[in-house]
């Protein structure tokens, strides 16, 4: 039975039969979603996946090659930005000038199976590229939870998954064609252009834009993920020996409640299978429920608890097995607002411990589970991860629900464990504060930013608060 | 390194295949160009060839229903503002109004005539 077939029979067995008077409290209606209307015959708007951010672009282009890509840069006008998917929080993409998506710079350009090495158009969207891999014998060690993004944008922000022995999207990057508003495409990697090759790895789009992307590999191979409802404390107890059983481990506590959902992955073994389903609206369902009792006074909050336990407590496990990169994502369906900062691993814990503790104190609307994950230190300067292992933790709102003043809360919490924002997520940080927590390279990433945008034709007003500029 | 031009993957073959099925079987489609083929390969594809996202299925008149008796328009913006788990622009930044109408009517499989101009935002 899927998690949200079992809710909802409990909730309409259990809850609207005890408090009967609640029918009418369910989740708010639906309420624009979209930050502008569009009239058709008129000029389109941009527009971001979570509906936070948008601008109406001059002109725009699609470059269908490197040439064209080079051409267009080198002819933009006013402010230009890079748009993939369009699926960053933050306001990277925005500009009311020139901007130029990578919807057609798409493909698999060459593979290398010595090396186990392969190179993609930067266009390429992640869910394409798992099977464009797989089609050579390969795949990427680690990959997001959501296969929406273009592998460009995945770089530039240092998208990442879980996984204590494993880095972020950029840390698989070997090399990469950069080309920039002066009409030049760098080739840069390890041996040549190396001071470009580590601010480009991770760049938010401030150095220029790529054409291409090669990854480093391995072998394809399967995957068997177990989802699991657990009590929180359990998990904690014994976080790192979890972390350390499994290829993958992931938690998403759930505020207002002790219980947690677990996410376990390894390399499958012979017989595996697949057993339930995954469900998309899952999140809606528990924002049903919690909709349904916090309201209650002095009681809601154990009210919810009581019927998460009743509806979930003994829910059996989700297994999903096959290829990797089917298996890393999940389908994304309910729209949200996020907000996420990387901490230094071994603080993770009392992070995490202390942003539930703060929702509860502060009775903050946050029901959205929050996401608890590990990733590997790299060497990149401007990487989450950079110096240290991270662990990284994400705030989610629904999307028709304000995100801004929940935010406010809990971000000071993240500030005050040395969090470095999610580039491509919700944060306020400027340019000061971001400098102080990128001690190493701060300066470096400035100077090559300088050197191949002199004019600061790529920025705009989010990366001028980032940058300075 | 071994230079090999892999451009297009199975996955997205059998979609283009299963698309241009949907066009060559209904009367005065307008099939879309090389370039819109594959922005729709690229975005449309990753929902509505998956039942299991809920999303109406490319070409099955019944889940398009509801939405086409409203008319092209309504359809448009709801596809430019986003509705539901619908992304804004249905992730596709590089579509223009030309390409989304060529896309919508592809989609829902409805002859060019039928739709133009009909009907309010949902």
């Amino acid at each position: 039975m899927k998690r949200r077939t079992f809710l909802q029979s409990t909730l309409a067995a259990g809850v609207s039969g005890a408090l009967g008077t609640l029918a009418a409290c369910g989740p708010s209606g639906e309420v624009p979603q979209s930050p502008v209307t569009y009239t058709p015959g008129q000029a389109m708007p941009w527009i971001n996946w979570a509906g936070n951010h948008s601008c109406m672009p001059k002109w725009r282009t699609s470059p269908a090659s490197e040439d064209e890509l080079v051409a267009a840069l080198k002819s933009a006008k006013g402010v230009v930005r890079a748009v993939g998917a369009g699926h960053s929080f933050s306001a990277v993409v925005p500009t009311d000038d020139t901007m130029i998506s990578t919807d057609l710079l798409s493909g698999l350009v060459r593979h290398d199976p010595e090396k186990m090495q392969a190179t993609l158009l930067a266009g390429t969207r992640i869910h394409d590229m798992g099977p464009l891999l797989h089609s050579v014998g390969q795949a990427i060690p680690n990959m997001p939870d959501m296969d929406y993004p273009a592998l460009g944008g995945a770089v530039a922000n240092s998208v990442h998954a879980t996984g204590t022995s494993f880095g972020s999207m950029s840390s698989y990057v070997t090399g990469m064609k950069l080309a920039t508003v002066s009409g030049e495409l760098l080739e840069c990697n390890a041996e040549k252009n190396t001071g470009i090759f580590q601010a480009a790895r991770t760049s938010i789009g401030a150095l220029g834009i790529a054409s291409e992307i090669t990854l480093q590999n391995l072998p394809s191979y399967n995957l068997t993920e177990v989802n699991r409802i657990e009590k929180f404390e359990d998990v904690f107890a014994e976080i790192e020996a979890r972390c350390q059983a499994h290829r993958h481990f992931e938690c998403y506590p759930i505020p207002y409640s002790s219980m947690c959902i677990t996410v376990a992955t390894d390399i499958a073994e012979p017989g595996d299978k697949t057993i339930g389903e995954d469900d998309p609206q899952a999140v809606n369902t528990l924002r049903t429920v919690f909709d349904a009792v916090s309201w209650v006074p002095v009681i809601g909050e154990g009210l919810y608890e009581k019927v998460l336990t009743a509806a979930m407590g003994d829910t059996a496990d989700v297994i999903r097995t096959g290829p990797s990169y089917l298996v890393f994502p999940h389908m994304r369906v309910v729209r949200f607002r996020e907000m996420e900062y990387t901490v230094p691993a071994e603080s993770g814990p009392a992070c995490m411990r202390e942003i539930l503790a703060t929702i509860k104190q502060k009775n903050i609307p946050l029901s959205f589970p929050i996401e608890y994950r590990y990733v590997k230190a790299d060497d990149i300067w401007l990487s989450m991860f950079e110096g240290q292992d991270g662990c990284s933790i994400s705030i989610h709102q629904f999307g028709d629900l304000d995100y801004k003043a929940p935010f406010a809360e809990i971000e000071p919490i993240f500030w005050k464990y040395d969090g470095r924002p999610h580039w491509g997520k919700i944060h306020t940080l400027g340019e000061k504060q971001l400098a102080q927590v990128y001690p190493r390279h701060w300066q470096d990433f400035q100077e090559v930013r300088r050197e191949l945008d002199p004019e600061g034709q790529l920025m705009n007003a989010h990366l001028k608060g980032l940058f300075g500029a | 390194m071994k230079s090999r031009a892999v451009k297009t993957c199975n996955t997205r073959l059998n979609t283009l295949l299963f698309a241009a099925t949907i066009i060559f079987t209904m009367p005065a489609l307008t099939a879309p160009d090389a370039r819109q083929s594959t922005l729709f390969a690229n975005n449309c594809a990753q929902c509505h060839t998956r039942a299991e996202t809920g999303a109406p299925f490319i070409g099955v008149a019944e889940d398009w229903r509801e939405a086409v008796a409203r008319g092209e328009d309504a359809m448009l913006i709801n596809v430019v503002q986003g509705i539901r788990g619908m992304p804004p622009l249905g992730y596709c930044s590089s579509c223009s109004e030309e390409d989304f109408r060529v896309l919508i009517r592809m989609l829902a499989g409805i002859p060019d005539d039928l739709l133009e101009g009909k009907g309010e935002q949902q």
